[in-house]
């Protein structure tokens, strides 16, 4: 094979791999169906901590409020509400919501989690 | 095979290896990664707590529409059946029926449209309450009196009647009242029907109602059989009533029903034989009316 087809061989692989990279990650990408709360849009990742306040001022139990954060990821309860509360105080939030999540954020930051036996 | 040909050939090959390079890197080294997910695509045991924190929200603001625009996120076919199937699903699993009502309430808000059990707000907790110190100040006053003025009445000449309006009333329809179990009078069996519907086959089913025949949520009945027994609660169908409940019955089978929540005791109740005008049988159902 002379020099100039193994040239013609090579740009042929690379614009083969270009187009496969576009076929796989725009055309046809991998489309999940069963994600982890970790990686929703940040609003609903709010609206699921403002969900979490509420529902404390329901029942006023920090194991559960806490519980139920820890989905959103490895940060702490009170880390996680206090950055939805930031979110709430810079998007205008109800001052009623303001209220809960400073209410959760008061509860997650005297938090202590209960040893399991 | 001309050496041109053998040459397009290569080009061809090498193209579809560099394609399936690209193919692998780009599904299965480096995939897209998803950061911005909505909740209709989380997995269901996620999209199932996601139900809980909801009805637990719709509990304490009791706003019904953001709790209808929340579950809508979930992608749902049956928001309703869903939040109903959620609730049956966690009394089967031995949760409290405490952690399942909430569910059960807005499966039926929903089905009904309006909030059917306000509570009153609990107020916030407060914290680090400030002391206030009081400073208590004595101004003295004094008071001057004066003797009351006479006081003469002029007798009216003239009187004429004012005509009378008519008042319309208006009467605005008020949300039915949903009786909430409470250990008062114990429920008795005060009627018992064979249902006699081939799309209700062998079903037993039963109705809880209160003194002023309003709808009893939450009773829990025990079923026993020779082989095992069921325990359930009503009101998870809201589309059939508050104080609805129902249970399959097998042929053949007798059943003794004991309503835990405020005790009546049912024995021997199974499914009856049905006949249609054209012969054919089928096992038929029984509806069991308890009030207090």
């Amino acid at each position: 094979m002379s020099s100039s087809n193994i040239l013609k061989v090579i740009i042929a692989i690379a614009i083969g791999a270009g187009i496969g990279l576009i076929y796989g990650w725009v055309i046809d990408p991998i489309e999940y169906v069963d994600v982890t709360p970790n990686i929703l849009r940040q609003d609903y990742q709010i609206d699921y901590v403002l969900m979490t306040a509420e529902a404390y001022h329901y029942d006023f139990d920090a194991q559960i409020a806490a519980k139920r954060l820890a989905i959103l990821g490895s940060e702490s309860p009170a880390e996680i509400v206090a950055k939805a509360l930031q979110y709430a105080n810079n998007n205008n939030f109800s001052e009623l919501e303001i209220q809960s999540l400073q209410t959760l954020l008061t509860a997650m930051q005297t938090y202590q989690p209960q040893e399991n036996p | 095979m001309s050496k041109r040909n053998i040459s397009t050939l290569y080009i061809v090959l090498a193209l579809l290896f560099g394609f399936g390079i690209g193919l692998v890197y780009s599904w299965f080294i480096s995939p897209v990664t998803y950061v911005d997910a909505n909740p209709a695509i989380l997995q269901a045991d996620f999209k199932n707590q996601y139900r809980i924190v909801i009805a637990f929200s719709y509990q304490a603001t009791q706003d019904l529409e953001r709790a209808k625009a929340r579950l809508s996120l979930l992608g749902d076919a049956d928001p309703i059946g869903a939040l109903s199937a959620q609730a049956q699903q966690m009394l089967a699993a031995g949760e409290p029926f405490e952690k399942a009502q909430p569910l059960a309430q807005l499966a039926k808000d929903l089905q009904l449209g309006y909030v059917s059990n306000p509570v009153t707000a609990t107020p916030f907790p407060t914290f680090n309450t400030p002391t206030v110190e009081a400073t208590v100040e004595e101004t003295a006053t004094n008071f001057t009196v004066t003797p009351e003025a006479g006081f003469t009445s002029e007798p009216t000449l003239f009187f004429e009647q004012t005509p009378l309006i008519p008042i319309q009333e208006t009467i605005t329809p008020r949300p039915t009242f949903t009786a909430v179990v409470s250990n008062s009078n114990p429920f008795n069996l005060v009627g018992q029907e064979t249902v006699c519907d081939p799309s209700k086959q062998a079903l037993m089913q039963l109705i809880f109602l209160d003194s002023r025949d309003n709808e009893v949520v939450g009773v829990e009945i025990v079923v026993t059989w020779n082989a095992g027994e069921s325990n359930f609660f009503t009101g998870f169908k809201p589309e059939l009533g508050n104080g609805y409940a129902d249970f399959v019955m097998q042929a053949d089978t007798v059943y003794n029903i004991q309503v835990v929540t405020g005790g009546a005791f049912v024995p021997n109740i199974s499914a009856p034989t049905c006949t249609e005008p054209n012969g054919f049988e089928y096992v038929g159902g029984v509806l069991l009316t308890f009030q207090r």
